[in-house]
């Protein structure tokens, strides 16, 4: 059930209670009412109106005529009431009370604090017009009026818009949970197929090698994609840094990381993925075609670590120093820029003959990794 | 030449591991599918090694690794899965080796030959998880099992893709001392696990039966 309808049951309910307010009245000063068998009628008939209104409500829901023709029979019966509630002895009549109430609640759920407050000056206007102008007491009626219009349409929206949010996030959840379990069914399926012909493919040789890799490429490409559906899920502003890097994964390049998230802040997350790209392009332009690679993503705490490591032929002695005294930094300065930016360092080691390894050191600003530990929850 | 038992619920899976595994001159004493008929024909036929596909259908395979804690069948985990929560729990739970699907012939028949003799068969993959673990542990649980400077050395290694050859020649070890180093990671990160198990079944007075 909306919050709307519950609003609606809510004030149909007060406006009954609020019958027997005129009626307490009535019985209270029937030795003073001037014509005590109208005053009575009076309060049948707005017994009447509320009990059709709200039928109407509930039925047919909150109508721009209906909500008109309720507001318009306040106002009139706040005029009747100076004639049909007249005392003898006293200037001012009987009210009709948190009646009035009824139609200012009523336009304040429909329309909003603007509409509430309307509505308000609407009966409060009528009180003072019919009920002896402005006194203390039509005063203090009238502020209450504008101010129930007015708070009961803000919270009215506060409340729509929770509600809102609320189915929102449970259709969030619900697409989550079944992008979950297409995953699952492609992990069981698709990839089995994909990785078998791939196996087949390489012990026939041939075109069905050719063949066989093709599929092996599918699979990881699949992989990759459902795993990174997996992690996106983003903490407050922070990343998965393995779900960043996770993206290089291929044939030439095998990545190993923790089986929980390994957070840092958005941006300080994309500058160490671009750092880790501008490594692998580098690994790409320099190094032979079937150069392998290895990324290793580590979570210290207090600083995140990633190593990307390459079986290429390595960076001669002195090639990068003779490179920068050359005014030719490209990697390196790329690299190093971006993570010295972040307050962290690279190292770049490489020997002849047995590749070259780049450490790249980002800390965790701020705490030191306090999301670490029991808070970082497993999927 | 090692016996084997296959478990896997794709039979074309089955069928070629099976006819790799024999034509290198093992033998492969049944082929199941699901996880009952996997825990019956390994604690009766008893093969050296078992390589378990961890998504069955009928429950996963790591309640199959958990519940065949005692047996002395060693297990290889081969899995479609990728490296993920899955394959770690695996690991904890007892097996003592993992590789991907999409690994070839001769790394499946190495795998199964070095897992056969004791060692402990690791992915880069695989490698980087386990230290991952070993810090999650650090900050999570008070008995947490420590790696020592020299195993957290050569897994890192492990995980940066170099061969056991190559990390052995890098450190100035011997190819043996690097296997009971990474062979310890896994034995140390099992133990804990089991450890775990045996406190939790003590604290919820389940240890009667």
């Amino acid at each position: 059930m909306g919050i709307e309808t519950q609003l609606r049951q809510a004030i149909t309910v007060f406006r009954f209670t609020a019958l027997g307010y005129p009626l307490v009245m009535w019985g209270l000063f029937l030795d003073d009412l001037v014509r005590p068998v109208p005053a009575l009628l009076l309060v049948a008939v707005m017994a009447a109106w509320t009990l059709f209104i709200s039928g109407f409500y509930a039925t047919r829901g909150f109508r721009p005529p209906a909500l008109y023709a309720d507001l318009a029979t306040s106002v009139i019966a706040v005029a009747a009431s100076t004639w049909a509630l007249e005392l003898d002895d006293r200037s001012v009549p009987v009210s009709v009370g948190p009646l009035l109430a009824g139609p200012v609640l009523v336009w304040a759920v429909v329309g909003g604090r603007r509409r509430g407050v309307i509505a308000g000056c609407a009966v409060a206007a009528a009180g003072m017009l019919f009920r002896g102008g402005p006194t203390e007491n039509t005063f203090s009626e009238a502020i209450l009026f504008i101010i129930t219009g007015l708070m009961v349409g803000h919270f009215t929206r506060l409340g729509v818009e929770a509600e809102h949010r609320l189915r929102e996030a449970a259709a969030r959840d619900a697409a989550g949970l079944e992008r979950e379990r297409l995953a699952r069914d492609i992990h069981d399926s698709v990839l089995q197929i994909l990785a078998l012909v791939q196996r087949r493919g390489d012990d026939l040789g041939g075109e069905a090698a050719e063949l066989g890799r093709l599929a092996g490429r599918q699979e990881q490409a699949l992989r990759a994609l459902i795993t990174s559906e997996y992690y996106r899920h983003p903490f407050d502003g922070q990343r998965d840094v393995r779900e960043l890097i996770g993206r290089h994964a291929c044939d030439a390049v095998t990545i190993a990381a923790p089986a929980t998230p390994v957070r840092l802040p958005s941006q300080a997350a994309h500058e160490l993925a671009a750092a880790v790209t501008s490594a692998l392009d580098n690994v790409r332009e320099h190094c032979p075609e079937d150069t392998r690679v290895w990324l290793l993503v580590e979570d210290q705490g207090d600083q995140v670590t990633v190593t990307v490591r390459d079986d290429g032929p390595g960076i001669p002695v002195g090639r990068l120093a003779e490179a920068a005294a050359g005014g030719r930094l490209g990697v390196a300065r790329s690299i190093e820029g971006r993570i010295q930016e972040l307050g962290g360092e690279a190292t770049i080691t490489s020997i002849a003959g047995q590749g070259t390894e780049i450490e790249l050191r980002v800390p965790r600003q701020g705490g030191g990794g306090g999301d670490d530990g029991d808070t970082r929850g497993r999927r | 030449m090692v016996t084997l038992v296959v478990v896997d619920d794709h039979p074309i899976w089955r069928d070629a591991i099976g006819r790799d595994l024999a034509e290198a001159g093992h033998r492969v004493l049944a082929g199941v599918g699901d996880g009952r008929r996997a825990l019956t024909a390994i604690r009766q036929l008893r093969p050296d090694v078992a390589i378990l596909d961890l998504q069955l259908p009928d429950r996963s395979g790591v309640d199959v690794l958990r519940e065949l804690d005692d047996c002395p069948t060693k297990i290889l985990v081969l899995s479609a899965s990728g490296e993920s929560e899955d394959v770690l729990e695996a690991v904890k739970a007892g097996a003592r080796g993992y590789l991907l699907k999409s690994a070839g012939t001769a790394e499946l028949l190495d795998a199964v030959e070095r897992v056969a003799a004791g060692d402990a068969v690791f992915t880069p993959g695989l490698a980087g998880m386990v230290l991952g673990e070993y810090r999650r542990l650090a900050n999570a649980d008070e008995k947490h099992p420590v790696l020592s400077e020299r195993e957290t050395e050569v897994l890192r290694l492990v995980a940066k893709g170099l061969s056991y050859k190559d990390i052995a020649a890098r450190l100035f070890l011997s190819h043996r001392t690097v296997q009971n180093h990474v062979q310890r990671t896994l034995n140390k990160l099992q133990l804990h696990n089991r450890a775990q198990l045996v406190r939790y079944a003590i604290e919820h007075g389940i240890d009667e039966d």
